[in-house]
């Protein structure tokens, strides 16, 4: 394929996908015009693309959002650190398999936010009982995809590391890790999702800043409008997160075939 | 070599008695479960054998080494490192200079006639390709011993041919011993100076036989009577272990 119809082809891919989102947005305006859907149930897109303009102007979404995410993106940077690490020890050493395993399993179906109000007792009101929360939640698939990975990672492959002389260590740097990556980037996207999911809801139960503060103090007053420019601007923000994961993932791991 | 404990024990290979020379080059042929591969894994110390041992020259194996090169079907490559990646791979693990290590990927890479190729990964190649890159990979690390596990199994016929080719002459230039393990009797006759055939349940070696004449590159087999007949006697052999295991 030429330079130019592959740029092309990618352009046409890409707004493809983005078509399945523009005709919900516009079923969305379309049954608002015609009536079928009263603004007491849910106002017009329209009107809510003007509330979320008007937050822009004011300056209250920057604010908010770079609290927001410099919360997700803590606690998400520490689950990505212990996740991986205790993922790969536990594949590594049969003993902290079996102590960590069944823990990790009852934890996993626990809706972590269920858990705020404990934690807001142990470690406070302020960022770092949510932070903890975050790291919790993004922890448990990033655990999972590296125990996964680390565990099956084809034997001959360790075999033909061994026999090129290569030592316990290096075994584990230059090819457990490695083998293990895809399906770590895999856990890691789906606690990119569970971070916003597990950040908004922290921030409903008790905050003065951020983007689930913002739409809980909204929805509070019947500002159906911004509350709903907030909920969008969530969606997008994390459907823009993970384009840009994905996007990441194929230049660093060119050398692994993506289905995504 | 037996798998499990108690009655679940599956006796794998018994009684195996073979000494290998020097520069031989030895394939070993049997039916599908009798315990090939198993012994190549043995001699690679990637398995410890649950009694007897295994001697190299004089000395226990113990542990793979990088006295042992060795090439599998599959999974012998990194996915996540370039040809030349792969090459170097054992020679970082020997902290080989960089200049050194340069030259010796380059020279490999020359070997098995994958110039241009340097900077792919291993699946942005055919089957036949990556083979040979395994190939420059073991012999990189310059071993004494090659162990090839059917090696080319998965490959169509025309380029199993052709690697086959490859592997006599290199064998011929650095006369390295080699342990080749197939279930394809042809490969066996064309590669090994001597054929050892193997029967099933339990693993044990049937026959050991010289092949006492040489075989050249781009032969047609078929055309060389000696070839023929070695390779019906020893197919014949393989045949009746199948039926053996299948009655």
């Amino acid at each position: 394929m030429s330079g130019g119809s592959l740029l092309a082809w990618r352009t046409m891919h890409g707004v493809s996908r983005l078509l399945p989102i523009v005709l919900v947005l516009l079923t969305w305006q379309a049954a608002s015009m015609t009536g079928w859907l009263p603004a007491s149930w849910l106002p017009p897109l329209t009107a809510v693309a003007m509330a979320l303009g008007g937050l822009v102007v004011s300056g209250e979404l920057a604010t908010n959002t770079i609290a927001s995410l410099s919360r997700a993106g803590a606690g998400f940077g520490v689950a990505v650190v212990i996740g991986v690490t205790l993922g790969i020890l536990m594949a590594r050493i049969r003993f902290v398999q079996l102590a960590v395993e069944p823990i990790l399993v009852m934890i996993y179906p626990v809706p972590k936010p269920a858990l705020i109000p404990l934690f807001m007792i142990w470690l406070g009101i302020g960022n770092f009982s949510k932070i903890t929360v975050i790291a919790l939640a993004c922890l448990l698939p990033i655990v999972v995809a590296t125990f996964n990975g680390a565990r099956s990672v084809d034997a001959m492959l360790l075999w033909s590391a061994q026999a090129r002389g290569t030592s316990e260590r290096n075994l584990l740097w230059r090819v457990i890790l490695p083998a293990a990556l895809p399906q770590i980037a895999t856990g890691v996207r789906t606690a990119i999702a569970i971070a916003i999911i597990v950040l908004v809801s922290s921030e409903f139960i008790s905050s003065d800043s951020g983007l689930g503060y913002l739409i809980f103090s909204y929805g509070g007053v019947g500002a159906d409008d911004a509350m709903l420019a907030v909920v969008l601007y969530l969606a997008l923000l994390g459907y823009a997160f993970d384009r840009l994961y994905v996007n990441a993932l194929r230049r660093v791991m060119a050398w692994h075939a993506f289905a995504h | 070599m037996r798998y499990g404990d108690g009655s679940n024990a599956v006796v794998a290979l018994e009684s195996i008695n073979l000494a290998v020379a020097e520069r031989e080059f030895v394939t070993i042929v049997g039916p599908s479960g009798c315990g090939k591969s198993t012994l190549l894994y043995l001699v690679g110390g990637f398995l410890r054998p649950s009694s007897g041992e295994i001697l190299l020259q004089g000395r226990p194996i113990t542990a793979p080494g990088r006295d042992r090169g060795v090439v599998f079907q599959r999974y012998s490559l990194f996915p996540w490192l370039t040809v030349a990646g792969n090459i170097a791979f054992g020679l970082e693990e020997q902290r080989m200079p960089k200049a050194q290590r340069e030259r010796v990927v380059d020279e490999h890479i020359r070997l098995v006639h994958l110039d241009g190729f340097r900077d792919r990964y291993p699946r942005e190649l055919s089957g036949g390709m990556q083979q040979r890159v395994a190939l420059a990979q073991t012999l990189a690390c310059n071993p004494q011993m090659l162990l090839m596990d059917e090696p080319f199994g998965a490959l169509d016929a025309q380029t199993r041919r052709i690697l086959q080719d490859e592997v006599r002459r290199i064998w011929l230039r650095d006369t390295k011993t080699v342990l080749f393990v197939t279930h394809d009797v042809e490969e066996a006759v064309a590669l090994g100076t001597r054929i050892v055939v193997m029967a099933a349940r339990p693993g044990r070696i049937k026959e050991i036989i010289d092949r006492d004449f040489d075989v050249a590159d781009g032969e047609e087999f078929d055309a060389n009577p000696a070839f023929v007949e070695l390779k019906l006697r020893i197919w014949r052999s393989v045949k009746a272990e199948v039926e053996a295991t299948r009655a």
